[in-house]
C-alpha cells in the first residue's frame, strides 16, 4: 500500500473527489463525477509527481442502480494500481466523456463498454458496436439482460440453489426479477 | 453523408426473356414458391461477379462479400472510412483467412497496392464469457476463461485467480507459487516459439513452423502429464494449483531443459540469417514509443519500441521479485524488433525455469479454503504478464458465491488496435508481416 500516493492525490485532486481516497492491498481507489473525468485524467497523466501514463483498463460496470466507468492506471512513481471510478451514470441514459484525447487506444475499450452497457462516450469518434452485430439492440452485460435459455438458471450453471429460500421468480411474473442480486457500490 | 454505396453498387436485375418463364414456373413448382417467400428476388437473375456471362438466380456474392456494411454509417470515423475517393477501392480480407490468427476480418481501403486505411471487424468469436462468469461460481470461472486465449491458457487462469485471492485474502503456499511460475514460463516459451513459426509462415516460409511445433508439442505433452490436458489445462486453483509435480513431468522437463537453449538458438538461426525474412520485416510497421503508449500497447510490442514495461517487474506478483531475469528492450519498433524481442524473452524464461527448479521449496500446494467460496463484498484488480502483454482482471464481489462483475482485459485487443495506424502507407503484401508481428490471438480479443 502506497501511503504517499494518498497524500499526493489529495493535494492534486482534493476538490474533485467524491469520496475520500480508499486503499487496500496494492490498489488505490478514487471516485469522481463523470463530468470531471477529463480534468482528473489529465492531472493524473501529466502531473510530475503522479505520471499515470499507462491506461491498464477501461471497463463499464452496472451496479444495479447506477452505471460506472472504471479506469485502471499504472505509474512508475507509485507501487499501487490506481482505480478511478466515474460514478453515478444514470441507467436510463448513461453518458461519460471519452478518454481518447489522452489515450487513443481507449477508443476500442469505449466501443466495448458501449456495446455491452450502452454507455455513450462523448468525444469518441467511432462509437459503434465492436463485438455484437451492428443491428443488435440490447446491451448484454446490463444486469436486467437475462440469458435467454434456462441453462443460466440451472444448478449446473452455479446459480445459488443452496440458499434460495423461495421458488425462483420469473421475468414474466415480476419484471424486477431481472436484476438478480442486491446492488453493490 | 454520401449516398449509401451498397445500394448504388447493387447489380440491377438483368431483363431477359427467361424472366417471364421463371415467374410462371415458380408459381407452379412448390420449391420455387418456398424460395420466393425466403427472398423476393427469385424471379430476377443476376450476372455473376466473377463472370458476367454466368447468370445466377440470386445475387449471392454481392451481399455476402461486400465490404460495405448493409446499413447506414453511424459514426464520423465510419462514414469517413466508407467513402471512396478517386482511384481507391475496398478489399476485404477474412474473416476466414489462414493468416489472420483466428477469425479476423480487415476491410482495407487501397490506392493501387498501397493501403490507405483499415477497418478491423471483430466479434466473430464473441462468446460472452464475462456474462457467463457472472452466472458461474468462483471455481467455474477458471475453466470459463481457459479457452479465451488458447495458446497461453494458463495465464488466463492465473489472471482469473489473482483478484479472487486478493478478495479472500488467501495466502498462496510458496511451492504453489513456484509451480505457477514454472508452468507459466514453460507456456510462454511455447507461445513465443509458435509466434516465430507463424510469423515466418505468414511471410511464406514453411520450415520454421515445423520446428516450432516440435518444441511446442514437447512442452504441451509435458504439461499434459502434469495437468491432464494439452491445451485447456484448468490447473490453477484459487489458493494454489491442482496437482503436485510428478515424476513424468520432471523427467520430461529435465530432458527438454538439457537441450532447450541450444535448440532455441538453432531454431533462431533458421530465420535470423535469412535475408528475405530480414528484408521483409526490417523497417516495416515501425511503432514509435509515444504511439505505443497512447494506444495502450503492452508486452513484447511495447518493449520492442523502447519502453521497459513488464508487469513482472513494473508491478510484481507471485515470486517474481525473488527471481533474476532481465527485461529485454529494443529501440527500432519494427516487425523485426518485435520478433527478436520474443527470442530474448525465451532465453530469459529458460533462466527463470532454471531458478525455479533449483529453489523449489517443499510444502503444501493448496491453501485451506471452504468448499463454497463467498468473498467479502469489494473490488479487486490484478494483472499478469501474459506472452502478449498485460492481462488484467477486475472482479466485483457482492458477498455471494458468484462474481457480481468479472472484467477481462486482454492485451491483444489494444495490440491489434494499433495495426490501423501501422498499416496505412504500407503495401498490401506487408499486411500480414505487420499484423502477425503484433501477435494477436482472436480468441482473447473477442472474449
Amino acid at each position: 500500500m502506497d501511503r504517499s500516493l494518498k497524500t499526493r492525490l489529495d493535494a492534486r485532486l482534493g476538490a474533485l473527489l467524491r469520496e475520500p481516497v480508499y486503499q487496500r492491498n496494492d490498489e488505490t481507489e478514487i471516485r469522481v463525477d463523470p463530468g470531471n473525468v477529463p480534468e482528473v485524467l489529465t492531472i493524473l497523466h501529466d502531473a510530475v509527481d503522479l505520471r499515470f501514463e499507462i491506461l491498464a483498463d477501461l471497463a463499464g460496470v452496472d451496479t444495479g442502480e447506477v452505471m460506472q466507468v472504471v479506469y485502471h492506471l499504472w505509474s512508475p512513481k507509485s507501487s499501487d494500481w490506481l482505480r478511478v471510478i466515474a460514478d453515478g451514470l444514470s441507467r436510463e441514459d448513461p453518458r461519460a466523456p471519452s478518454a481518447t484525447f489522452l489515450w487513443t487506444g481507449a477508443e476500442w475499450l469505449e466501443r466495448e463498454a458501449y456495446d455491452m452497457f450502452g454507455i455513450i462516450f462523448e468525444g469518441n469518434r467511432d462509437l459503434r458496436r465492436i463485438f455484437m452485430p451492428a443491428d443488435y439492440t440490447s446491451f448484454p452485460l446490463r444486469k436486467d439482460f437475462l440469458l435467454p435459455d434456462d441453462a443460466a438458471r440451472s444448478p449446473g450453471a452455479g446459480v445459488r440453489h443452496v440458499e434460495r429460500s423461495q421458488a425462483p421468480a420469473t421475468v414474466a411474473d415480476d419484471p424486477s426479477a431481472g436484476i438478480r442480486r442486491a446492488p453493490v457500490s | 453523408m454520401p449516398e449509401r454505396p451498397a445500394s448504388a453498387r447493387r447489380r440491377p436485375a438483368a431483363p431477359t426473356a427467361q424472366t417471364a418463364d421463371s415467374t410462371a414456373s415458380s408459381a407452379a413448382a412448390p420449391d420455387s414458391a418456398q424460395y420466393a417467400s425466403l427472398d423476393d428476388v427469385s424471379s430476377a437473375q443476376y450476372a455473376s461477379l466473377d463472370d458476367p456471362r454466368v447468370m445466377l438466380d440470386r445475387d449471392i456474392g454481392a451481399d455476402l462479400f461486400e465490404p460495405i456494411p448493409p446499413f447506414p454509417t453511424t459514426t464520423e470515423r465510419e462514414s469517413e472510412f466508407y467513402s471512396l475517393r478517386d482511384g481507391e477501392m475496398f478489399l476485404n480480407l477474412g474473416p476466414h483467412h489462414p493468416a489472420t490468427h483466428g477469425v479476423l476480418r480487415l476491410v482495407m481501403k487501397l490506392s493501387g497496392e498501397q493501403i490507405v486505411d483499415v477497418d478491423p471487424v471483430l466479434g466473430y468469436l464473441h462468446r460472452g464469457v464475462e456474462k457467463i462468469c457472472e452466472n458461474s461460481d468462483y471455481y467455474h470461472v477458471i475453466d470459463q476463461v481457459d479457452p479465451l486465449e488458447y495458446l497461453s491458457s494458463l495465464f488466463q487462469e492465473w489472471a482469473a485467480v489473482l483478484p479472487f485471492e486478493k478478495l479472500m485474502d488467501v495466502q498462496v503456499p510458496r511451492r504453489a507459487e513456484y509451480i505457477r511460475v514454472l508452468t507459466g514460463e514453460l507456456l510462454r516459451i511455447s507461445s513465443h516459439t509458435l509466434f516465430q513459426g507463424f510469423l515466418a509462415l505468414d511471410l511464406g516460409g514453411l520450415a520454421p513452423i515445423l520446428y516450432s511445433f516440435i518444441e511446442r508439442d514437447e512442452i504441451v505433452e509435458m504439461l499434459a502429464s502434469l495437468t491432464g490436458a494439452r491445451m485447456l489445462f484448468n490447473y490453477y486453483r484459487i489458493g494454489g494449483v491442482n496437482g503436485d509435480l510428478n515424476h513424468e513431468f520432471m523427467s520430461r522437463l529435465g530432458d527438454w531443459m538439457s537441450r532447450a537453449l541450444k535448440q532455441t538458438e538453432a531454431n533462431a538461426t533458421l530465420l535470423n540469417g535469412n535475408e528475405i525474412f530480414a528484408r521483409r520485416t526490417r523497417g516495416v510497421g515501425v511503432l514509435d514509443r509515444d504511439t505505443a503508449l497512447r494506444y495502450g500497447v503492452t508486452g513484447g510490442n511495447l518493449r520492442a519500441s523502447g519502453v521497459p514495461f513488464d508487469v513482472r517487474r513494473a508491478h510484481p506478483y507471485s515470486i517474481y521479485p525473488e527471481l533474476e531475469f532481465n527485461i529485454p528492450t529494443r529501440e527500432e519498433g519494427d516487425s523485426l524488433a518485435r520478433y527478436l524481442i520474443r527470442l530474448d524473452e525465451i532465453r530469459e524464461s529458460i533462466r527463470i525455469i532454471d531458478q525455479c527448479l533449483h529453489n523449489m521449496p517443499d510444502g503444501p500446494i493448496m491453501a485451506k479454503l471452504p468448499r463454497l467460496l463467498r468473498p467479502r463484498p469489494g473490488r479487486a484488480w490484478a494483472a499478469v504478464e501474459s506472452p502478449r502483454g498485460m492481462l488484467g482482471t477486475y472482479a466485483i464481489s457482492d458477498g455471494s458465491d458468484q462474481p457480481f462483475r468479472f472484467r477481462i482485459h486482454d492485451p491483444s485487443l489494444l495490440n491489434l488496435e494499433v495495426a490501423s495506424t501501422l498499416l496505412p502507407g504500407n503495401l498490401l503484401a506487408d499486411t500480414m508481416a505487420i499484423v502477425s508481428s503484433l501477435d494477436p490471438v482472436m480468441g482473447g480479443i473477442d472474449k
